[in-house]
């Protein structure tokens, strides 16, 4: 960073909202499907359609608003925002204006600063362009006209292009924590229009701003400002002037490009949609939408250090994303050896899911609650448990099955337990003693040391057993 | 003109069916050809639905509109049947799905006998706009039938179906209703589903009948009247439009606006609804004289609303999806500005600059918004009129039908003839134009009753008294 000029940046983060259902009509809005096979009259803008707003979209939006300390507008309006492009059927996308559904909240950011929250409003989406260079030809895929987003806009609080990525990847965790968007990157479940602009270090003027408009990685978007930063930083450095105007981000070069000038912007002769009537909340409907907010990362985070007596670096490590803490409570509440299941997920599933890019893990909870069980109760050995962990990614297949197959069962052979405390009676027989005198605490001492020189030959439970058995018998 | 409570006892009583009346009124469509009531004529299709309602009133099951023969304005959705709204732009246009007026009426099994000519996109007053057929008025076929549900007025008049849908967002049921002699009534804003109803001004629009008496209005509005899924602006309602017919309106007040009885209505309108004041009193009614300051705001509001909602709900038509595309566009900007240059006449594209001016940055606070702060302020001195009155009566349009073309050219002249019923639609509020004679030249005169929102059957009662005492003109044709 050049010390010369501060940064200032904004953001606008569009997120889709997976609603089963379209944002205006009850078309499926689920990624893909063939082209124009989740369209009906409304979303392709046929003469006479009318778009009936979907609840579930705004208590999405809301529960957005809740979880970044928004206050929800209790009058919330829709507009038209007028434009003409083929990939919007209508000519207009039904947007919020004046009065969105959140105002005023704020992402924290690990850098100390505060990101302050301008609104967040509801809107739809555009179709798809496909475009045929060959022949010459452009095709309009509607499925994902009309698909549900929520535009997250922030206040130019952001000062480096480190700091506006981690912002996205906060939106995009807390909106996965909180069921209301996938955001799958890779699928265009999130995009962000980046405002960015210099001014000299210390100044109270701030200088004229660039957009870079859809950028729809957390990769990109740090890259675009960086690379934008250096070219305002050089336009100032020979005394010119940034252009107010909107570019655009070349992934393959890393540059960016004038799309157009602030002359040529458009006007969307916004006006309110009045197919829709206003929408009011009342402090009931807020209440309600608060009490269906699931647990977000630090609340996860917080509940398996206190209940579960996790190491807050567990804890962390355990909620970073959040298919990986469901997998970990969906196992937990199978098998509830919190901190058992916790090491063994963080050294052996963890590793594994890293090295793939999905967010799959191809094992179930239950079977994974299995293999924990089957290692803490020494039916198999620990070491064989993560074998089986192994072929369970690699090839898949129940648990005990593998164990079996591959002789991972400890046999166990009840004269060598027997021998074995004979002999550790033998070497301790003041602790026998002791025993026999109303000390039972010395059980603990035995079985400690049962379990470790019996250690993949004989289960903690037979060598209680058999423990029980001959001190009472003394 | 035989009314519908009668033509459903013929039906049900066997005296004629269905198949004979859907052919009966095919042949005087066709016979009738030049009056241009129709763009399109589906005898097919409508022979099918004859056979099927027959089927349903044999089996002693039918609805009060089974079977009845019925006009569809052009600009209201009807599946696989072309929707053209009287625009070279929709031309060819056959809508995937049908509207829900038309999914009700279908429910009821009438007969759609084909889709009225109108004024293109419903923008004007007299249906010669259209791009299409142009209709013409049945008294006086060098007239105008009055606009924009044109084609539905001259269908009714001439008697080419039993009775009409036509739509209204300025006085597009009502005034052509008056030129030609019929009943045309625009239902409370909400009461009638716009699913389907192509979209002109989305806060004004809305879908009513249009036929031989006002007890025919509210049959139709029985049917089609509720809340629908599909639309987030109608309302929950459970009127029973032809409630009140039949009952005494002695002691009811009748408001008499003073602005609508000044300069610039025609003496022999004014004296014909003078005529029909003092025949509701000598019933016992209490005249009573409202004010609405307002009204000289009234035309400027209505066309800055409607424009401006007209100019965003017009621009899906881009040659991209659907509709008249250009021959071979170099590019997309050239496909959707030459489609619509070519696809739309001279007083859509007039409208939709004029909406789109008033929308633009700068713009908006002066105009838009100024329009709806007018819009707040009618809808309260409508309150207050109402609590002086149960309806309010005034001519439905300032002069009788025009010869053709002598208005057209001159666009603020034809803006300012819609000033009698734009007001219902700006304050949302029911009204009903009923015929009272005709003038010297044997031309139609209609008068106008409104009421305060929710209570249509209030003005159908009304109406309803006049018409037991008085026919509707007929014309020769």
């Amino acid at each position: 960073m050049c010390a010369k000029y501060d940064t200032i940046i904004g953001l606008e983060v569009h997120a889709e909202l997976s609603t089963k259902t379209k944002a205006f009509c009850t078309c499926d809005a689920s990624f893909g499907g063939d082209p124009n096979t989740h369209i009906c009259p409304v979303c392709t803008g046929q003469p006479g359609a009318l778009p009936i707003i979907n609840h579930e979209a705004v208590n999405y939006a809301i529960r957005a608003g809740l979880a970044f300390g928004c206050e929800i507008n209790r009058y919330t309006r829709f507009d038209r925002k007028n434009y003409f492009y083929p990939d919007l059927p209508k000519a207009f996308q039904i947007s919020q204006l004046d009065l969105p559904l959140c105002v005023n909240g704020k992402i924290e950011l690990s850098t100390g600063t505060t990101v302050r929250i301008h609104q967040i409003h509801l809107e739809e989406d555009a179709g798809k362009m496909v475009h045929d260079d060959y022949h010459g030809q452009s095709w309009a895929d509607y499925n994902r006209c009309s698909v549900p987003l929520i535009e997250i806009v922030s206040e130019p609080d952001i000062t480096s292009a480190e700091e506006a990525a981690e912002f996205v990847s906060k939106i995009a965790l807390y909106l996965k924590y909180l069921n209301v968007c996938d955001a799958k990157m890779q699928e265009g479940s999130i995009r962000a229009d980046v405002n960015v602009s210099l001014k000299p270090a210390g100044s109270p003027v701030l200088g004229d701003r660039a957009e870079i408009k859809n950028l729809n990685s957390f990769r990109s978007i740090q890259r675009a400002i960086e690379c934008e930063i250096e070219r305002q930083t050089q336009i100032l450095d020979e005394g010119g002037k940034v252009v107010q105007e909107t570019r655009r981000f070349d992934d393959a070069t890393g540059t960016t490009s004038s799309l157009r000038s602030k002359e040529n912007a458009n006007d969307y002769r916004y006006f309110p949609e009045p197919d829709i009537m206003a929408i009011s909340f009342t402090d009931a409907d807020i209440e309600k939408a608060k009490s269906e907010i699931p647990l977000l990362p630090h609340e996860r985070a917080n509940k398996y250090v206190n209940e579960y007596k996790l190491t807050d670096e567990d804890a962390r490590v355990l909620t970073l994303e959040k298919y990986i803490s469901d997998f970990y409570d969906e196992t937990v509440a199978i098998y509830p050896e919190y901190k058992s299941v916790a090491n063994m997920f963080l050294t052996e599933v963890m590793r594994r899911v890293k090295e793939t890019d999905t967010e799959e893990i191809p094992v179930t909870a239950a079977d994974f609650a299995k293999v924990c069980e089957m290692a803490d109760k020494n039916t198999v050995n620990r070491n064989d448990a993560k074998t089986i962990i192994r072929f369970m990614f690699e090839e898949g297949g129940d648990p005990m099955e593998i164990a079996k197959a591959n002789n991972f069962i400890v046999e166990e052979d009840l004269g060598a337990i027997n021998d074995f405390i004979d002999n550790l009676f033998a070497e301790r027989q003041d602790l026998v003693d002791d025993y026999k005198n109303g000390k039972t605490s010395v059980f603990g001492f035995f079985m400690g040391q049962a379990n470790r020189g019996l250690q993949g030959k004989a289960t903690p439970k037979s060598i209680k057993e058999c423990l029980e058995a001959k001190l009472k018998n003394l | 003109m035989t009314n519908l409570t009668e033509l459903r006892k013929k039906l049900d009583n066997k005296e004629i069916s269905s198949v004979e009346l859907t052919k009966e009124y095919l042949k005087k469509i066709s016979e009738n050809e030049a009056l241009g009531a129709f763009n399109t004529v589906c005898e097919d299709e409508a022979l099918k639905m004859a056979e099927l309602a027959d089927k349903t009133i044999a089996e002693g099951n039918s609805a009060p509109l089974t079977g009845i023969p019925m006009a569809i304005k052009d600009n209201i959705c009807t599946k696989d049947i072309k929707t053209t709204c009287s625009s070279k732009m929709l031309a060819e246009y056959a809508p995937p799905y049908n509207a829900t007026v038309m999914e009700k009426l279908n429910a009821q099994g009438i007969v759609t006998l084909g889709k009225t000519s109108m004024d293109e996109f419903a923008m004007g007053g007299s249906s010669q706009t259209s791009a299409l057929a142009k209709p013409k008025n049945p008294f006086d076929t060098n007239c105008v039938p009055g606009g924009s549900s044109g084609g539905s007025a001259v269908a009714v008049a001439a008697g080419l179906c039993a009775a009409a849908l036509g739509s209204d967002t300025g006085g597009s049921v009502r005034q052509p209703a008056s030129f030609c002699g019929i009943t045309g009534m625009k239902p409370t804003y909400g009461t009638v589903s716009r699913y389907g109803l192509v979209a002109f001004g989305s806060s004004l629009d809305q879908i009513g009948p249009m036929a031989n008496s006002a007890q025919d209005c509210g049959i139709i509005l029985n049917a089609i009247a509720g809340q629908d899924i599909h639309d987030g602006t109608s309302r929950r309602h459970n009127i029973d439009f032809n409630a009140l017919l039949g009952q005494d309106i002695k002691g009811l007040k009748i408001g008499i606006p003073k602005e609508f009885y000044g300069d610039g209505i025609d003496g022999e309108v004014k004296n014909a609804v003078i005529k029909v004041a003092d025949f509701y009193k000598s019933l016992g009614a209490e005249l009573v004289e409202v004010s609405m300051p307002t009204l000289k705001y009234a035309i400027s509001a209505y066309y800055l609303l409607a424009c401006a909602e007209a100019s965003t709900n017009l621009s899906r038509y881009d040659g991209v999806k659907y509709g008249y595309r250009t021959e071979s566009p170099e590019s997309y900007d050239e496909l959707i500005k030459k489609s619509r240059a070519e696809g739309f006449g001279a007083e859509v594209k007039r409208r939709i600059l004029l909406g789109t001016y008033a929308l633009s940055s700068g713009y908006y606070d002066a105009y838009y918004k100024k329009a709806l702060a007018v819009r707040q302020q009618f809808r309260l001195e409508h309150d207050q009129i109402f609590e002086k009155c149960d309806v309010m009566l005034t001519p439905s349009a300032p002069t009788v039908a025009y010869g053709i073309d002598s208005n057209i050219n001159d666009p603020v002249k034809m803006y300012l003839a819609d000033v009698c019923t734009v007001t219902a639609n700006i304050a949302g509020i029911p009204a009903i134009s009923v015929p009272c004679g005709v003038n010297s030249a044997n031309m139609p005169i209609g008068f106008s009753l409104s009421a305060k929102r929710f209570d249509d059957a209030r003005i159908i009662q009304f109406a309803d008294v006049y018409e037991k005492s008085f026919a509707h003109p007929t014309a020769n044709i």
